[in-house]
């Protein structure tokens, strides 16, 4: 028995995953359930893009295969892989398609967040950038999306469970321990400097995304009272 | 005598009649959307509240009352035959679901003013955290109507 196995995903990486899967989950739930769970759905709604805004720094300063451009699915890497002779480590072709699509979309799906607005007490912190017309059209777009979302997570899962029921490879064992069983280049670079950079855009991102450059609102007024008529 | 007594009838239905049709199509929508718009404003005066710093019975109660009223408005006089198109305010949002999908809509409706009346009565009672919990309840009747029965758009 060959005990081998080399560094994959790095903790980052991991941490990002896992956070983003409760995330989604939490998401969907409190914004279907509604009502007073509004402002939490807002929160981790934040939270996504404070996630989101790092997996696309990680893409560019992480270590070796969290880095977008080791697994850039470009039509010659699919084609060979549905051929069956692509011999890479990392992201196969397909499930880096999955990637990009599950990023582009969820990121659709939280920008459209920020502007939307649930016609009761609930608006996204941006929705004043695009006032009220718009904001239903993107609130539309919000909900369409988010059966998108479910759609490509469905297909996520159903690629894991292939992979581990008809391909034999387990693919949540990496993810949670970052390391692979085989013999593979490992891992390198994504340290403490990229990690501070990546943290920081996370932290502008979700800063942007609460409103923070936006003109601040008028005080309310001091005593939240109103008159006898 | 009772035949008089059922002209006076047929006319005041005849009256009635007249009266509720003459609310103009377009009226009826610009007085419903109107209605939602207000209770929206008395919905985030009372989020406003429970999730500031600090709660003001007051404001609560004048807005949970606010929305009691309209919710117990006989508001649905207002979806006359017709108006599932048309422009009040705005191009209605209305579903054609809600002129044919009786059952669902009862169950809609009352859900939303029984927690419309619990909130009076909780904002009455002053306690902040009740009303927390009972505005989170409420709005969820909204938007249980809503799913139902307002276009997304
Ligand atoms: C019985 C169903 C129902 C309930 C309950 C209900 N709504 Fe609505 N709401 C609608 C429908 C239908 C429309 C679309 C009306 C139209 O455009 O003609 C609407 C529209 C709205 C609008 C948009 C108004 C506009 O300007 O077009 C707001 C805001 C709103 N509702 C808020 C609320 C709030 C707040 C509550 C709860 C306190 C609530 N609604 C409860 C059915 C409901
Ligand atoms: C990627 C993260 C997000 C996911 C998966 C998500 C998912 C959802 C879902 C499933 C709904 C219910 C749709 C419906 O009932 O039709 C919803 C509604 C809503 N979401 Fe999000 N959301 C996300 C991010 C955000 C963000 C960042 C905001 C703003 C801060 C936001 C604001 C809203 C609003 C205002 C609604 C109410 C729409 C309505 O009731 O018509 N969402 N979201």
């Amino acid at each position: 028995m060959d005990h081998r196995d080399y560094r994959l995903w790095d903790l980052p990486t991991r941490l990002f995953h896992w956070f983003l899967a409760l995330a989604i989950v939490a998401a969907s739930v409190s914004g279907q359930l509604g009502g007073g769970l509004m402002t939490l759905h807002g929160r981790i709604g934040l939270a996504v893009v404070g996630l989101l805004a790092f997996r696309l720094a990680w893409g560019l300063v992480g270590s070796t295969y969290a880095r977008f451009g080791q697994f850039f699915p470009t039509p010659a890497r699919i084609r060979a892989y549905l051929r069956g002779e692509w011999q890479g480590t990392g992201h196969n072709p397909l499930g880096a398609l999955s990637v990009f699509c599950l990023l582009g979309v969820l990121i659709a799906q939280a920008a459209t967040g920020l502007f939307a607005n649930d016609d009761i007490a609930f608006t996204g912190p941006l929705y004043d950038l695009a006032g009220k017309a718009r904001s239903n059209g993107l609130t539309a777009i919000h909900h369409l999306l988010s059966k998108l979302v479910y759609v490509l997570v469905a297909l996520h899962l159903a690629a894991v469970a292939f992979y581990a029921f008809a391909r034999k490879q387990n693919l949540v064992r990496p993810m949670l321990t970052g390391r692979k069983a085989g013999t593979g280049e490992p891992a390198r670079g994504g340290g403490a400097v990229a990690l501070a950079v990546a943290l920081a855009v996370a932290a502008v991102a979700v800063h942007g995304a609460r409103g923070g450059w936006m003109p601040p609102p008028p005080p309310p007024p001091p005593a939240a009272s109103t008159p006898d008529f | 005598m009772k035949f008089k007594l059922l002209i006076a009838a047929a006319a005041l239905v005849a009256i009635a009649g007249t009266a509720s049709a003459q609310i103009k199509p377009e009226e009826a929508i610009k007085w419903r959307q109107s209605g939602y718009g207000f209770m929206a404003w008395n919905m985030a005066r009372i989020k406003m509240n429970v999730e500031g710093a600090a709660y003001n019975k007051e404001e609560v109660v004048k807005a949970a009352n606010a929305i009691q009223a309209i919710a117990n408005s006989g508001m649905g006089a207002l979806y006359l035959p017709g108006t599932d198109t048309g422009t009040g305010w705005e191009k209605t949002r209305a579903k054609p679901e809600l002129w044919t999908n009786k059952e669902t809509l009862g169950k809609v409706a009352t859900a939303f003013n029984k927690e419309a009346n619990e909130m009076a009565k909780v904002a009455a009672a002053g306690d902040a955290a009740a009303a927390k919990d009972q505005f989170g309840k409420l709005a969820a009747t909204c938007k249980g109507c809503h799913d139902e029965f307002k276009i997304k758009q």
